[in-house]
């Protein structure tokens, strides 16, 4: 991409320059203060109120956490029905995201706006809603609802951010491929679904962090009988000492760093944003 | 001129294949319409039809299991349950801290989003990039982490008290106060917000600027007259976002907030679960959408608003 100078105004002011440090550490701290803090416990043997440095340093937790049959069964869970949902998710929502990005059909714009009136129900109210109907389809307690409730919350994802992508793929290019020759189905796999990669890459990233971190339905639905890592956090605060918590926070930010080398630079590029702009 | 007539011509085409095109399209756009329909609509609708004390058909299990359930005595219904929830002693602080949550964090979130975004869009410069991306880093962790992060920052033994304490301030405990709630949902909500309205305001054209500003305008009169008006459609999708986002959150209260008064969210999840009291759970949901719907509204508005303006409609 070309990099282009935009239009900017000169700050030369110390003072001006001085407050906007003041501010981004300000910022910083208020972002990263909390995880710096909750990840350091992840290491320490316990922490006396109010010194400034830990009692000391172990690595006795992580043996904890990884030895505890439940605490391993969630991590399986949690690693197992992700890639489900987002597989699902897919195959569901893709051709759905190429309809409404690229043709015009009776319902469009209601499908669209339906979808997000979906999304403005509370989501804790809509799985009690859910549980009534699953306890009517037998689908309590089952990973099959486990997947639809987490599936659910990946649609907005996986329609509307390669949606955008999709009508964003110039037509001339694919007209210029077919008049050179270029069957269809090339066309398609070549241009169009390339150029709306980094759109359908952005959708799967989310919609893998979104099932990974679903908490109230799964818990709601799958408890006691099936435990992710998120509903797992429920009752690790509650029944284990801190530390033991920070371990397992730490396990289960693992997979969204990941995730943000991935799609970093699409995601801050615009294509979320674009997603979310009913056209 | 040449230029024009292929546009037109293109556009002849797509107009053209989109017809032929339109029932294949209907067909492509149906599994994840049903998905909806089965598992957000028909719940939904279910819900509504248990909360005026249909107790039969799919309201039957929940109806037998849960406690304190009203029966239908009219054709359409019974509002028992919601007088029961309206006349519950909780309800209005309840719903009193929902709405001062939404609007302060909402607030908050929508003035922190535009000052990122106006800075970088102005002035810009490595430590803007560096600040966007600071503030991206909530987006990839999970809630239940965060809310409990900032549960144990702001805590009694927590880290703002350990370090005031050793200046000889007493810093208030925040957990398990509103303020805490505040704090919690503005901390998640900033990387959307900061998304849509940063990639709005980077869409407004250089040249509007800079005529401005050859024209004698300030910075403040730009952003006001120019830089604002341009980006509304983004930043209002952001407001409604993060909003409704906020009404119905539920890990963030149940974390950080006090146990009464609490967000609906909590209060949701209570009724049903613990106190075994599903009807009433329904009927706090329907209120929370309700809200939630008036600002749906809005951003269908804007969307409409945008549409229009880009002569779509």
């Amino acid at each position: 991409m070309v990099k282009k100078e935009k239009a900017r105004v000169k700050t030369s002011s110390p003072l001006v320059k001085a407050l906007l440090v003041l501010f981004m550490l300000c910022m910083a701290f208020f972002i990263l203060g909390p995880l710096a803090w909750l990840g350091v416990h992840a290491f320490v043997t316990n922490w006396t109120y109010p010194n400034l440095t830990p009692d000391g340093w172990t690595w006795h937790w992580w043996t904890r956490v990884l030895d505890d049959s439940a605490l391993e069964g969630a991590i399986r869970n949690s690693l197992i029905i992700s890639p489900i949902v987002v597989l699902c998710s897919m195959v569901i929502c893709l051709p759905a995201a190429y309809a409404a990005g690229r043709m015009t059909y009776a319902g469009r714009k209601t499908f669209l706006i339906g979808m997000f009136a979906a999304n403005s129900f509370p989501k804790i109210g809509l799985f009690a809603s859910i549980a009534t109907l699953y306890y009517a389809l037998n689908l309590m307690g089952t990973v099959v609802g486990v997947i639809i409730i987490q599936l659910l919350g990946t649609i907005i994802y996986m329609t509307w951010i390669p949606a955008a992508a999709f009508a964003a793929v110039p037509r001339n290019l694919e007209e210029a491929a077919r008049d050179a020759g270029a069957s269809k189905f090339r066309v398609f796999r070549t241009i169009t679904l390339r150029m709306a990669m980094p759109g359908i890459l952005v959708a799967i990233v989310m919609s893998f962090l979104a099932s990974f971190d679903e908490a109230q339905g799964t818990y709601l639905v799958g408890a006691p009988a099936i435990f992710t890592m998120p509903t797992e956090m429920y009752s690790l605060v509650q029944n284990y000492p801190i530390q033991v918590a920070a371990v397992f926070s730490l396990l289960l930010a693992f997979p969204s760093v990941l995730l943000i080398g991935l799609a970093r630079k699409h995601i801050v590029g615009g294509q979320l944003a674009e997603g979310f702009q009913i056209k | 001129m040449t230029a024009d007539k292929t546009v037109v011509v293109t556009e002849g085409l797509e107009a053209k294949s989109a017809s032929r095109l339109s029932v294949l399209g209907f067909f492509m756009a149906l599994p994840p319409m049903l998905l909806v329909i089965c598992f957000v609509g028909a719940p939904i609708l279910i819900a509504f039809t248990f909360s005026l004390g249909w107790t039969e058909g799919p309201n039957r299990v929940v109806s037998i299991i849960g406690q304190e359930i009203h029966k239908k005595d009219h054709w359409w219904g019974t509002f028992s349950a919601y007088q029961d929830v309206f006349h519950d002693s909780r309800f209005p602080g309840d719903l009193r801290t929902t709405l001062l949550v939404t609007t302060i964090s909402t607030t908050m979130v929508l003035v922190m989003a535009l000052g990122i975004g106006i800075y970088q869009r102005m002035i810009g410069g490595r430590l803007a990039s560096i600040m966007t991306t600071l503030t991206l880093v909530p987006l990839f962790v999970p809630v239940v982490i965060a809310s409990w992060a900032i549960h144990t920052f702001y805590a009694g033994d927590g880290f703002m008290r350990t370090i005031f304490s050793h200046f000889g301030i007493e810093f208030p405990t925040l957990t398990s106060t509103s303020t805490a709630i505040a704090i919690g949902t503005i901390w998640t909500s900033l990387p959307f917000a900061i998304l849509m309205v940063t990639s709005g305001l980077q869409s407004v054209p250089d040249a509007l600027i800079e005529t401005a500003q050859d024209a004698g305008a300030g910075f403040f009169r730009i952003i006001r007259t120019v830089l604002i008006p341009l980006a509304l459609t983004p930043i209002v999708i952001a407001g409604t976002f993060t909003a409704i986002g906020i009404m119905g959150s539920f890990t963030i209260p149940l974390f950080l907030g006090p146990n009464q008064p609490t967000m609906l969210g909590v209060e949701i999840s209570n009724f049903f679960g613990a106190y075994n009291r599903p009807q009433q759970s329904i009927v706090m949901a329907f209120v929370v959408f309700t809200a939630a719907s008036g600002i749906a509204l809005v951003y269908i508005w804007a969307n409409v608003r945008s549409a229009k303006q880009s002569g779509r409609i």
